[in-house]
């Protein structure tokens, strides 16, 4: 349309407005129209000249006004309902329907031949170079020129079938550029090749090319497909074009006024009004886009995200049962085997004392018969007292004496007793215990059993036991089980020896240990002994067994010292040593 | 109470002596011992009672018998060796047969084992004192006819041994080349020398003192 005409039809319309209420000759009131003006104002104007022109004419007592508005402003106009009717695009005609609940009573028709609603499509168009680029799923990872975000004809149609191919224009190209009006622009971004796709409206390309703007064969139209009712190629299907709606507010008389003008108006510039179309593939578009009326789509329910991914889930919940059964096993063979490992400890705990008792129990019972004398001797001698005692009171003389042998009785009889507490202390079944310990006591209490033995052996005992001792930590009668082994095999060894003598001394090392030392005058040690000494089932005593030493040494293991034999100048030497308690470390 | 020597003519009364290297059992043996109204002395060792005591008294040894150095079994010997006239009691805490064996063919008196029967043990060395005593009795008498006959003069002694043998003064004036009046002389004096009252008591000592 030339410039000038427009000019023209705007002067008459104002002329037209102007007249209106001086014919009346009354205000008359406002009757507000709403147009989307997305190419300005001006030529929002000019578009609906004829439009405003007809329902001027057919409205007479009313001032029928033009509101040009832009897409936010459109909204806000509706809500404050300081418009009556609004001419907008298919996108927000559906969007305000749904909040505003505006109502449709025309919709843009063709003023052919026929009189017929008119379509919206959209072409996606690229340089037939692109021989790559031939439906709307190649559009992949390419740079994209369209005209605005909300821009109905211009990119949601296309956005809507490039969804369906399996394409989001906004995260799965490699750009989206949006360059408004006029379309002309994304064409030239096209030709130029700075973008590689661009979606325009229907028979923009066909027009552009019957004013030899463009060659039509420089490009391709993807997905190409005739329009219904069109000689133009799409890319898209076809939407209803742009409606004529009244508000809520506007009373009914006047929309049907407003109605019978609309449908009575001439063709006029491919300008005419027909009945109200179904904007129903336009809700399914702004449903499958999840936008507008439907963006609450995209927020998603737990409902439909279960619908949606059950594979996944019930995959993510059998992973997870999976994981939760696997630690359960875990744990429970874990719990499982420290329990048998525990029980195994405890086991071979029990085991090795029992060992340990079972070689103490050897141990007194080869000294048994030594032991036995020793407390026959107190015996005899409370049977000696007792007797003298009795035959003195027969006589009825030496009443001071019979006194003194009662108090001697008592003596002796507690030195059975002690005799008696030394062995049961000795070999009572009994827990390892550990404690602050002079390493001198066991030595006593060793030699204390062990000197009957060594009065039936004649064997002289030499006692050098250091002064002070520091306290070890220790088990007293693990300790005086290998003293008093150490001393049974030194008097063993030296049975057939002339001369029996044994030394036993204590000594605080330097080193942190205090040393127990066991030497004896028998005939040493041979050098298959000295290799084997210290294996179990060893020994070179005919009724031995090979425990003692073996036992010996894991005892003294287990408290963190050393035992062995040492070379000494005729017969044999043996050692152990205790490290020194930590706190009574110098 | 001191007891003389054996052999000796001075009175003689028996000991008892407890041998025992325990204290208790010395100290007690001793309190039950001295019920018999008899000496006791007690010693801790075989050597200890050697170097206190001369052996040639009688009296009874209650003796143990394994002790640090010298045995029971030793000391036994040792006296059997010296011709002492002391008994011997063994006492032991663990006798075995042969041991027992070795002490019954040195001479003891019983071999026991402790504790013993207290009665048996007064018994036993009651005995072994009772013999002891007798031989130290019979080793008086031996030593008093030496001692006569060592105051008897060569010619006293070769008529003595001629009417030992029950022979006539005749044949011994005979056979000693002297006349019988000389012989009849020395059989006086012999016989009032050795305190005989007959040839037949005279024969006794001489063959006790043999």
């Amino acid at each position: 349309m030339p410039r000038g005409a427009i000019l023209i039809r705007l002067g008459l319309l104002a002329l037209a407005l102007l007249c209106a209420p001086l014919a009346a000759g009354a205000q008359p009131p406002d009757l507000r129209i709403g147009v989307l003006a997305f190419r300005g104002a001006e030529r929002a104007a000019a578009e609906w000249e004829p439009t405003l022109r007809q329902l001027t004419a057919r409205l007479p007592d009313y001032r029928v006004r033009a509101v040009p508005l832009d897409l936010a402003g459109m909204a806000e106009a509706v809500r404050a309902g300081t418009v009556d009717f609004v001419i907008t695009n298919p996108g927000q005609y559906v969007e305000l329907e749904a909040e505003q609940g505006i109502v449709r009573i025309a919709s843009l028709a063709s003023s052919g031949d026929a009189l017929r609603a008119r379509t919206v499509a959209s072409t996606v168009v690229v340089r037939a170079a692109r021989q790559d680029l031939r439906r709307l799923a190649d559009l992949r990872d390419t740079r994209l020129a369209a005209v605005a975000p909300e821009a109905f004809g211009g990119f949601r149609i296309a956005w809507r079938e490039m969804a369906e191919q399996g394409v989001d224009p906004f995260t799965q190209t490699a750009g989206l550029d949006f360059l408004g009006f006029p379309m002309e622009a994304i064409v030239a971004k096209v030709a130029s090749g700075e973008a590689d796709a661009g979606i325009i409206r229907a028979c923009l390309l066909e027009q552009m090319a019957a004013e030899s703007r463009i060659r039509l064969e420089d490009f391709r139209i993807l997905d190409a497909r005739m329009a219904p009712g069109s000689p133009c190629m799409v890319s898209t299907r076809a939407y209803p074009d742009w409606p004529f709606a009244k508000l809520a507010h506007t009373p009914e008389r006047l929309a049907k006024r407003v109605v019978l003008a609309l449908l009575s108006m001439p063709g006029e510039d491919d300008h005419a009004w027909t009945v109200p179309a179904d904007y129903q593939p336009v809700h399914e578009l702004f449903r499958a886009l999840k936008i507008g009326p439907y963006a609450h789509l995209r927020h998603r329910s737990a409902t439909e995200i279960l619908h949606d991914n059950w594979p996944w889930l019930a995959i993510a919940v059998l992973g997870a049962l999976w994981w939760v059964l696997h630690v359960a096993r875990v744990e429970y063979l874990v719990r499982r085997r420290t329990e048998e490992l525990k029980r195994a400890h405890e086991e071979a705990r029990r085991q090795r004392e029992e060992m340990e008792h079972g070689a103490r129990l050897a141990l007194l019972g080869e000294m048994a018969s030594s032991l036995a004398h020793e407390i026959n001797q107190p015996l005899a001698a409370i049977a000696n007292y007792a007797s003298g005692c009795e035959r003195r009171l027969a006589a009825g003389t030496d009443s001071e004496g019979v006194a003194e042998a009662v108090h001697r009785i008592t003596g002796q009889a507690e030195r059975a007793a002690a005799i008696v507490k030394r062995m049961r202390a000795f070999v009572r079944k009994r827990v390892p215990e550990p404690q602050p310990l002079d390493l001198n006591e066991p030595v006593r209490e060793a030699l204390g059993l062990f000197q009957a033995t060594a009065a039936r052996q004649g064997v002289v005992v030499s006692i050098r036991l250091a002064g002070t001792c520091p306290l070890v930590r220790a088990d007293r009668v693990q300790m005086e089980q290998v003293v008093l082994n150490l001393l049974k095999n030194a008097a063993d060894a030296m049975a057939d020896q002339p001369r029996r003598e044994t030394t036993i001394a204590t000594r605080p090392r330097d080193d942190g240990f205090v040393e127990v030392t066991v030497s004896d005058s028998g005939p040493g040690l041979s050098e298959d002994a000295r290799n084997h000494l210290f294996e179990p089932f060893f020994t070179t005593k005919p009724d031995g067994l090979g425990l003692g030493l073996s036992l010996s040494r894991s005892i003294i293991e287990a408290h963190g010292g050393r035992l062995w034999a040492d070379e000494s100048e005729g017969g044999a030497c043996f050692r152990f040593t205790i490290p020194v308690a930590s706190e009574n470390l110098p | 109470m001191t007891c003389g020597r054996c052999g000796s003519t001075e009175p003689c009364s028996p000991t008892i002596h407890v041998v025992d290297d325990d204290e208790a059992m010395r100290h007690s043996l001793a309190f039950l011992l001295k019920s018999l109204g008899v000496a006791v002395e007690c010693h801790p060792s075989a050597e200890a009672f050697l170097a206190n005591h001369r052996t040639d008294r009688p009296g009874c040894l209650v003796l143990d018998v394994r002790m640090p150095g010298m045995s029971g079994l030793e000391l036994q010997t040792l006296l059997n060796r010296a011709g002492s006239s002391l008994s011997i009691v063994f006492l032991s805490g663990h006798g075995d047969i042969p041991m027992a064996v070795e002490a019954m063919r040195g001479g003891a008196v019983v071999f026991l084992e402790k504790p013993c029967n207290d009665q048996l043990l007064l018994d036993h060395v009651a005995e072994g004192l009772r013999h002891s005593t007798e031989a130290c009795g019979r080793a008086a008498t031996t030593t008093r006819v030496r001692q006569r006959l060592d105051s008897l003069t060569s010619r006293e002694r070769a008529v003595l041994e001629l009417v030992a043998q029950g022979k006539p003064n005749k044949v011994i004036a005979y056979e000693l080349d002297i006349s019988i009046k000389t012989v009849e002389a020395h059989r006086a004096h012999v016989m009032e020398k050795m305190a005989a009252d007959s040839v037949a008591d005279l024969t006794r000592m001489l063959v006790a003192a043999s």
